[in-house]
């Protein structure tokens, strides 16, 4: 009895896990910019990942694997939200005016007009903020 | 460089004094048509924003302890010295918002010599001269010279007693998480009884061994202070805000989910500015993590206290100016009273951001908010004990 609900159990987490997961992949392709985007493929992570590593654990019993399973679950939550955040500040820092409901251009046509607003054509976009000192000083001094 | 007006940044070192005398004799030594001027920079330490008041008075004290050193040197010549206190209304976490901090007011006085101490440290956590001088080597206009100094032996000695406490308790952190990787802490618990001959004695040699290298290398990186009560207070805090954080996860996760597959929920993307009501790097961290943690929110840019949230639906935006996790945050890091407040929409702490406002000019330049994410990891003042 004990052994039928587990493993209903296990087969309902990982189930679930996967949902969360088709629903991240779905979120991904249907979304319309970059940062509606990095929403969903944390989500992934988070509730994807989550539960099914909870099926996993239930699945393996009280011992160090478990421990070990909570400790990987552990260190996809602390490493997922930075580099969703590394994600969105990159963009933002490219110029990449988030898509609003009124809006009709594409994620491609967003990204061009971030492009194209960059005076040297987007060649050195990607300076970080401390590369930002010297390359300010060029055109002020 | 016939310049005679320089930039000096002071902190409380013992080569301060030595290094006030040699900027102070290159300046009145140097010809030139300008008055000989020493403008002294006291940089806030970026911890130090729940203490202002304290901080406010050490700056005092320091900048005119400084003062009078230089008009002692100066004597007969003619000097004009000038203190400023900079950076009480921002967080200066690395040695390149030190250096920005600097050059943007060397620019803003038009002084074009920094003189540093080399032992000069504005309380970042590992700080040296190097990186800095390298950091204002690189921007034109503005020279960097390190003041000759003679110093004594190494000041600090190996082991002070507030590092103690530090390397303590990383070796007790990497000794746990050992024993929790070798299995000795299932054991335990499976047999509590018959412990001493189901243990891996190996392993807690190797353990031992490998916590006390990790500890001593490891420990000015990881903590930045050593752990007080409050810190212990804060894990335990942690710790109950743990389930509240996944309770909130699982919700939006459901929220953002039926938007993703119901094609009849329109999906409303906004920016959203919050200046949540938190102080240094490691809560605006926690906070900002937690935000993007939860789906249907993404946390995009730190500038100083605001942070700019992007939102994908209206009830993740009315979850996020509610300020549900700002409290939480606040609980664990201030304590239960300090939950007790309006929500940022009440405090009218949370402006709607146009979509083509995506590079404010006035936040690229000078102070930006800059790698917070790493800065916050730097400073775990007892985080969450990993």
């Amino acid at each position: 009895m004990i052994e039928t609900v587990r493993t209903g159990g296990i087969v309902l987490l990982v189930l679930a896990g996967l949902f969360f997961t088709l629903v991240s992949t779905t979120g991904v392709l249907r979304l319309p910019d970059v940062y509606s985007r990095a929403h969903t493929a944390s989500q992934a992570d988070t509730l994807g990942a989550g539960l099914t590593l909870a099926g996993v654990a239930l699945a393996l019993g009280w011992g160090t694997t478990t421990v070990k399973t909570v400790l990987l679950l552990v260190f996809v939550f602390a490493t997922n939200p930075t580099a969703a955040h590394a994600i969105s500040r990159a963009a933002h820092e490219e110029g990449i005016e988030p898509w609003t409901a009124d809006d009709d251009r594409t994620d491609e046509e967003l990204y061009e007009a971030a492009r194209a607003r960059v005076p040297d054509g987007g060649q050195s976009g990607g300076n970080t903020t401390t590369a930002d000192e010297p390359g300010e000083q060029e055109e002020t001094g | 460089m016939s310049d005679n007006r320089l930039l000096v940044p002071v902190s409380d070192t013992e080569t301060l004094r030595q290094t006030v005398e040699y900027a102070v004799q290159t300046a009145v030594g140097t010809e030139a048509d300008t008055p000989a001027t020493v403008r002294f920079v006291y940089l806030n330490p970026a911890r130090a924003n729940q203490r202002a008041e304290a901080t406010r008075r050490t700056a005092e004290k320091l900048l005119d302890r400084v003062a009078v050193w230089a008009r002692e040197d100066a004597g007969e010549r003619e000097l004009v010295v000038e203190t400023i206190h900079l950076g009480a209304d921002r967080y200066i976490f690395s040695p390149a918002d030190v250096a920005n901090a600097l050059v943007t007011e060397a620019r803003g006085q038009n002084r074009r010599r920094v003189v540093l101490d080399p032992e000069y440290d504005p309380g970042i956590g590992a700080m040296l001269v190097q990186p800095l001088e390298g950091k204002l080597a690189g921007v034109e206009g503005i020279g960097v010279e390190t003041a000759p100094v003679e110093r004594q032996t190494r000041r600090t000695p190996v082991f002070e007693l507030t590092t103690l406490g530090e390397i303590g308790t990383l070796f007790g952190i990497s000794f746990v998480f050992y024993q929790v990787l070798a299995g000795n802490v299932t054991w335990l618990a499976a047999n509590p009884v018959e412990w001493a001959d189901k243990i891996y004695w190996l392993d807690i040699v190797t353990g031992t061994i490998s916590a006390t290298v990790a500890a001593v290398a490891l420990s000015q990186v990881t903590l930045s202070t050593a752990p007080t009560r409050r810190s212990v207070g804060r894990v335990l805090r942690g710790l109950v805000y743990l389930p509240y954080l996944l309770v909130e996860i699982v919700k939006t996760n459901i929220l953002v989910a039926a938007v993703i597959l119901n094609p009849q929920i329109p999906v409303e993307p906004r920016l959203t500015r919050v200046r949540p009501a938190l102080w240094g790097g490691l809560p605006m961290a926690v906070l900002a993590n937690s935000i993007t943690l939860t789906p249907g929110t993404l946390s995009v840019r730190i500038t100083g206290r605001s942070l700019l949230v992007h939102t994908l639906v209206p009830r993740a935006r009315e979850g996020l100016v509610d300020g549900g996790l700002e409290r939480a945050v606040r609980f664990v890091f201030y304590g239960r009273g300090a939950m007790r407040m309006p929500s940022l929409r009440e405090r009218g702490e949370a402006d709607p951001v146009p979509a083509d406002h995506v590079r404010p000019v006035d936040e690229q330049s000078g102070d930006d908010g800059n790698g917070t994410d790493t800065a916050g990891s730097n400073d775990t003042d007892g985080g969450e004990g990993r």
